[in-house]
């Protein structure tokens, strides 16, 4: 019995510390509504890590070819990334007009996203960490670009 | 009480004064950061019928960093190359070299068919405001459009004033020739203090640039 709970306090003490790993960087929120009948609706939480983990885990090639086609960005999104760490709060861009609302707000370190339009509404967040795991990945894969 | 215990309390007690009233260098470091940044506001507001609005907030350091990466003419290295074709008859280097090296108060004006440009220096701070007249009369000038209708003349009048520092100036003049430097303009700015930069009036639009320590637009 006595062992029965070890082996049970290992396995949730193992759940808990992979839970608390995969989800250390946060998660990437999207929702994505069409307003029109029968429009599609797309809602998911997808943790963060997943970007990293990922990058890691994609093929050089693939990355590489990721790179050279964002070659022109690729600087700009390094910087970007690197700079928005250091506003945790900020409303960087609010556009409107009489039938759409466009948002980029940095709330707590997470960026979001927010469009919304007669045809849709769109809202994507993530960790600011998130961009910065892509632009990294993207530098190691084809360096000196 | 143990004298060990005493020597124990009396130890936690004067770390704990010491903690608390000593400067903590971390939040001192943050304090004066968020003192010293300082935000480039853009704001559009447009009267049509969409009454479309625009709001643009961007933190001056991020944008000294971020301009270098840049490459896309006009602007490379944080530099922007202007083609002398894109000032029509008004040379803006030499009227802001002339401004430079003249007294306060003293001023450029150029008076032509269809602006008006006034430049002035103040107090350390240039001054340019921009009139342009005959506006309505160019738009009806301007050939139909798909629809085959003419586009209305609304505007008789529009009214850009623009305010920067000499020392911007300076800084955004001192790339060389047919250069602007606007790195080296932010950072000019970014030591300035809160301006307001440019206002651009007339009968569709307001645009309104300026500086200031808020991270959010009014």
């Amino acid at each position: 019995m006595v062992l029965l709970a070890k082996v049970g306090i290992g396995i949730g003490a193992t759940l808990c510390l992979t839970a608390g790993w995969v989800f250390h960087e946060g998660v990437i929120r999207v929702d994505v509504d069409e307003a029109k009948p029968d429009g599609a609706h797309v809602h998911f939480w997808v943790p963060a890590t997943t970007v990293s983990a990922g990058m890691r885990l994609t093929p050089r090639h693939y990355l590489r070819q990721a790179a050279e086609q964002s070659r022109p960005f690729l600087p700009v999104l390094r910087e970007v990334a690197k700079e928005l760490r250091k506003y945790p709060d900020a409303e960087l861009l609010d556009v409107r007009d009489s039938q759409n609302h466009v948002t980029m707000v940095v709330r707590d370190g997470r960026l979001y996203l927010d469009a919304v339009t007669d045809a849709d509404n769109v809202h994507i967040s993530f960790p600011t960490e998130t961009l910065r795991d892509v632009a990294d990945g993207l530098e190691e894969a084809s360096p000196g670009i | 009480m143990k004298p060990s215990f005493r020597r124990l309390v009396l130890a936690a007690a004067v770390s704990l004064a010491v903690n608390t009233f000593a400067p903590v260098p971390g939040l001192a470091q943050t304090q004066t950061a968020s003192k010293s940044d300082q935000w480039i506001h853009v704001r559009v507001e447009s009267k049509d019928d969409g009454g479309e609005t625009v709001r643009v907030n961007v933190p001056v350091d991020m944008a000294v960093k971020v301009l270098p990466a840049i490459k896309h003419q006009p602007l490379h290295d944080g530099k922007v190359r202007i083609e002398n074709s894109h000032m029509d008859d008004v040379d803006l280097r030499t009227i802001l070299e002339a401004v430079r090296s003249s007294k306060d108060g003293e001023y450029v004006t150029v008076e032509g068919h269809d602006d008006d440009v006034r430049v002035a220096k103040s107090g350390g701070y240039l001054y340019i405001h921009v009139t342009e007249k005959n506006k309505a009369e160019k738009a009806a000038k301007e050939p139909e459009g798909k629809e085959g209708h003419a586009k209305p003349a609304r505007s008789k009048e529009s009214k850009v004033e623009v305010k920067v520092p000499m020392k911007v100036v300076d800084a955004l003049l001192s790339a060389g020739k047919d250069e602007l430097d606007i790195v080296a303009a932010l950072h000019a700015l970014s030591s300035n203090g809160d301006t307001e930069l440019v206002t651009v009036k007339d009968d569709e639009n307001t645009v309104r640039i300026w500086v200031d320590s808020k991270n959010v637009s009014d």
